[in-house]
């Protein structure tokens, strides 16, 4: 019965989706503010990519409110999970192409992941995608040995502190830019590494907190016993 | 194809999604599938805010060697699923930590005994019998007996 | 000093306190709490300002619409300073082990996006917040960490995700009919584009996803059991905070985007539902925390149909109940932490804890609405609004509102009765901590005050309501170079 009930609920919002799709024009948005936003963006904001310039300039709030939301899952994620089983510390090491390949790729995937954060501003990439090619670079050693000891104490000052960082960047923004998240520290010259001011320091605090922040729930997860209460 | 056709098809697609996922959130009884349709249906929902900044005939809002393209497509739709995709993933990883922690403590994934072992469990706490069962005395602050489930 | 602050401070503090935490216990125990006082004291020195003049904050200097603005006016700043200081009432004091230092990072990071919530100003933004303040009750809900706290949450999980895609959906629809997401020139551009079915749609889709919070039918069926898995300080949270700070979102995007008259007949229907079937199934609860769950149902309903009243006058009366609900609910949900569990237990609680017990009839009389208690006034407030309308679907809800305050006020005094009942000196269990116990008291005494100064406190929230429902107000105040093109 209840399946019936569903299947005729699922029905009814498809066919207004199905309604909604003939209203719809592709291909022709208003861009009311992305208009503007592509016109001044260069000289307001002086980033080669205008989509950081939007992501960390024009909706940078919006920005911290993701990077608080990935580190509010992995803290409820990490209050979940609790202490590490008893015998973590004993797993076996996986097979021999899995270890040769990570000790390999580690340091690979670490210098990728920190190029696309900073080059955030003038390529596409930026500190979310680099900073998840850094936590892939710490998901290879727990999957190959993962019995190594994985130091939560570090890895959770450093996001800590990188989240700070965020935070306070956008403090001195409010100090010395008159509101809160205003660009600082000059645009440069558009199109170089050292451009668009305080953007891309936002961009290494973003991909350093994210990266930390998923390696530690990975090896929270590898790794678990929940203390029931 | 001619752009018309081409739009109706990403926006039949992007809906087909959103359909698809809501379907499996309403249809399944594996918890892991129920995890993966809300996958297909946050991806429906991105997918439909990426469409809504293209613009015919426009380039990328980039940048390069100092070219600024004649027209851009609109860049806050993207950075807008920036932040959604991430958002999605965020919640899809604590949710696979809860999922991983019920199947430590109950032993099932299936959302049917899972249902009758949340109400036992309440009932069991409040002190009251379990409000379908009846082989279950209603003595208050005697909850009813256990006879399955895992124990942590 | 800046409202802004009132957002950034909670979340900084969050991010710091595991860092403050492992180099002192002591130290981060107390760190919440602190930032949370200095959140209020911030929030009540801009109080006098915001009287004067709204005021709009364009965040990272980008003026609006081109950038993200804080919105405040008097309405916002009472929820804000309302989430700080019930936030720091409800403190979940668990101790100073890692996991309840997570707890307490998560309360904080709650604070700071309801405050996010109530100041903002931009569609996407508030999509932002409500996924952060969601994800922080998902963290909470689960927080005794026991199967029944699991499951329950998961289920929380499923359907507000479901619930924040189809917002997401909403806010992609808004996106494509008119190129913006600031809410003030969205309310310039709404009268010509977002009032067709496209704008309804939209309009119904993030309905459903805010709705989940706000306890709306039919996505409400997380409710019961997450409020009897979870710990009563976090089901105060959640019913008396966060559920009111959904409603607002709704609220003013009633006021300034969705002005259909389909709206309005939309959330008075599902207003009436929810007010049917919460208190039907409060009336049938056999333990006290699914009843107060219920019945909490029940009154988020009565606060939608004053709030589907157009108007300042159905601004005013919501915004009376949703304030009363806001005190009453959490301070019963503390009380009924000790006392909680099936009605035959409490027996004998008013030998053990007497004061407790007065503090519950007090609450409960104020919520079915016996006069002169606030609660009286806030529902003849929606009653009066509801009959100066036109049509029969109000005269239908009040009938309804006025039914339910019947059935409510039956399985409430039948709670009494339970509560008074005596038994052998040998059955009477513990009393009440003191913590507890104070902030129960503080919050009786807020109501006793309500009473004595009803007239300006009448007053003043008519004039936030006029406030808030003034729309060509808040576009002046957004834009006031009139952006749209």
């Amino acid at each position: 019965m209840r399946s019936y009930v569903s299947l005729l609920f699922v029905a009814g919002l498809a066919f207004l989706l199905f309604v909604i799709t003939g209203q719809l024009e592709f291909g022709a948005a208003p861009m009311r503010v992305g208009q503007a936003i592509n016109q001044t963006s260069p000289a307001e904001v002086g980033a080669a990519n205008i989509v950081t310039s939007v992501v960390l300039g024009y909706r940078a709030l919006d920005t911290l409110g993701e990077l608080a939301i990935l580190f509010t899952a992995a803290t409820a994620g990490g209050l979940m999970l609790g202490r590490p089983r008893a015998g973590a510390a004993h797993d076996p090491d996986a097979g021999f192409i899995l270890r040769t390949a990570s000790d390999l790729l580690f340091p690979l995937l670490l210098v990728v992941g920190l190029f696309i954060i900073v080059h955030g501003h003038l390529t596409p990439g930026g500190g979310f995608q680099g900073g998840v090619i850094l936590a892939a670079a710490f998901f290879l050693p727990l999957l190959a040995r993962p019995g190594t000891h994985f130091n939560h104490a570090v890895f959770s000052v450093f996001e800590g502190l990188a989240g700070a960082a965020f935070i306070v960047i956008g403090l001195l923004g409010l100090v010395y830019g008159g509101e809160f998240l205003a660009p600082l520290l000059g645009q440069g010259e558009m199109g170089s590494l050292l451009s668009a001011g305080t953007l891309p320091l936002l961009y290494i605090a973003v991909g350093l907190k994210v990266g930390t922040e998923l390696a530690g729930l990975m090896a929270h997860i590898a790794a678990y016993e929940a203390v029931d209460s | 194809m001619t752009p018309p056709d081409l739009g109706a098809i990403l926006f039949s697609g992007a809906f087909g999604l959103v359909v698809i996922g809501i379907l499996g959130i309403v249809m399944s009884t594996h918890l892991v599938r129920i995890v993966l349709s809300i996958v297909l249906l946050e991806t429906g929902a991105n997918l439909l805010l990426m469409l809504s900044g293209y613009r015919a005939g426009a380039a990328a809002p980039i940048i390069i060697d100092g070219v600024i393209p004649a027209a851009m497509v609109d860049p806050v739709p993207q950075a807008l699923v920036l932040t959604a995709i991430v958002i999605g993933v965020a919640v899809q990883a604590f949710m696979m930590t809860l999922v991983l922690r019920l199947r430590s403590v109950y032993g099932t994934l299936d959302i049917r005994e899972l249902r009758t072992c949340l109400e036992r469990d309440i009932a069991q706490e409040a002190g009251i019998g379990l409000p379908t069962s009846d082989n279950l005395p209603e003595t208050p602050g005697v909850g009813p007996v256990r006879t399955q489930g895992g124990d942590a | 000093m800046s409202p802004v602050l009132m957002f950034v401070l909670p979340l900084l503090a969050a991010f710091l306190l595991p860092v403050v935490a492992r180099g002192s216990p002591r130290a981060g125990r107390l760190f919440g709490p602190l930032v949370l006082s200095l959140n209020c004291v911030i929030g009540i020195l801009a109080w006098a300002t915001v009287s004067e003049q709204t005021q709009v904050i364009a965040l990272g200097g980008f003026a609006p619409p081109f950038g993200i603005a804080f919105y405040i006016d008097r309405l916002a700043l009472l929820f804000a300073i309302a989430v700080s200081l019930g936030v720091l009432l409800l403190w979940p004091d668990a101790g100073e082990d890692e996991a309840a230092q997570r707890e307490n990072t998560l309360t904080l990071v709650l604070a700071a996006s309801a405050t996010g919530l109530a100041l903002s100003g931009d569609l996407f933004n508030i999509y932002v917040f409500y996924e952060l303040t969601a994800v922080a009750t998902y963290g909470l809900a689960a927080g005794r960490r026991n199967g029944a706290a699991y499951a329950a949450a998961l289920r929380y999980v499923v359907i507000s995700s479901f619930g924040a895609a189809l917002m997401l959906i909403g806010i992609a629809l808004v996106y494509m009919a008119t190129g913006t997401l600031n809410l003030a020139q969205l309310a310039q551009l709404a009268p010509g584009m977002l009032d067709g079915p496209l704008g309804l749609a939209a309009f119904v889709f993030i309905l459903i996803g805010a709705g989940v919070k706000a306890e709306l039918f039919p996505v409400n069926t997380w409710v019961p059991e997450v409020y009897a898995a979870a710990s009563k300080r976090v089901a105060g949270l959640l019913a008396g905070i966060i559920s009111k700070l959904a409603l607002l979102i709704i609220v003013r995007l009633l006021v300034l985007v969705f002005q259909q008259a389909e709206a309005l007949q939309i959330l008075l229907l599902l207003g009436v539902l929810g007010v049917v079937t919460g208190e039907l199934a409060a009336w049938t609860a056999r333990d006290l925390t699914r009843m107060l769950a219920y019945s909490s149902i029940g009154q988020l309903g009565v606060m939608f149909i004053a709030f589907s009243i157009p108007g300042p006058a159905g601004l005013y009366a919501g915004l009376a109940v949703a304030l009363h609900h806001m005190v009453v609910k959490p301070a019963l949900f503390l009380l009924a932490e000790r006392q909680g569990g099936a009605l035959e237990r409490l027996a004998g609680s008013a030998q053990a804890s007497p004061v407790a017990c007065a503090l519950f009839v007090l609450l409960v009389l104020s919520l079915i609405g016996i006069p002169p208690l606030p609660g009286f006034w806030a529902k003849f407030l929606v009653v009066t609004a509801a009959l100066a309308q036109p049509g029969t679907d109000y005269l239908l809800a009040v009938v309804v509102i006025l039914l339910a305050a019947v059935v409510e006020a039956s399985y409430l005094f039948r709670v009494i009765v339970q509560l008074y009942r005596r038994v052998p000196a040998a059955r009477v269990g513990g009393g009440h901590d003191s913590a507890t116990l104070t902030i129960s008291a503080a919050l009786g005494l807020v109501l006793i005050a309500v009473v004595l100064w009803l007239a300006p406190i009448g007053d003043g929230l008519r004039g936030i309501a006029a406030q808030a429902a003034d729309r060509a107000g808040y576009i002046q105040a957004v834009l006031p170079d009139g952006a749209s093109s």
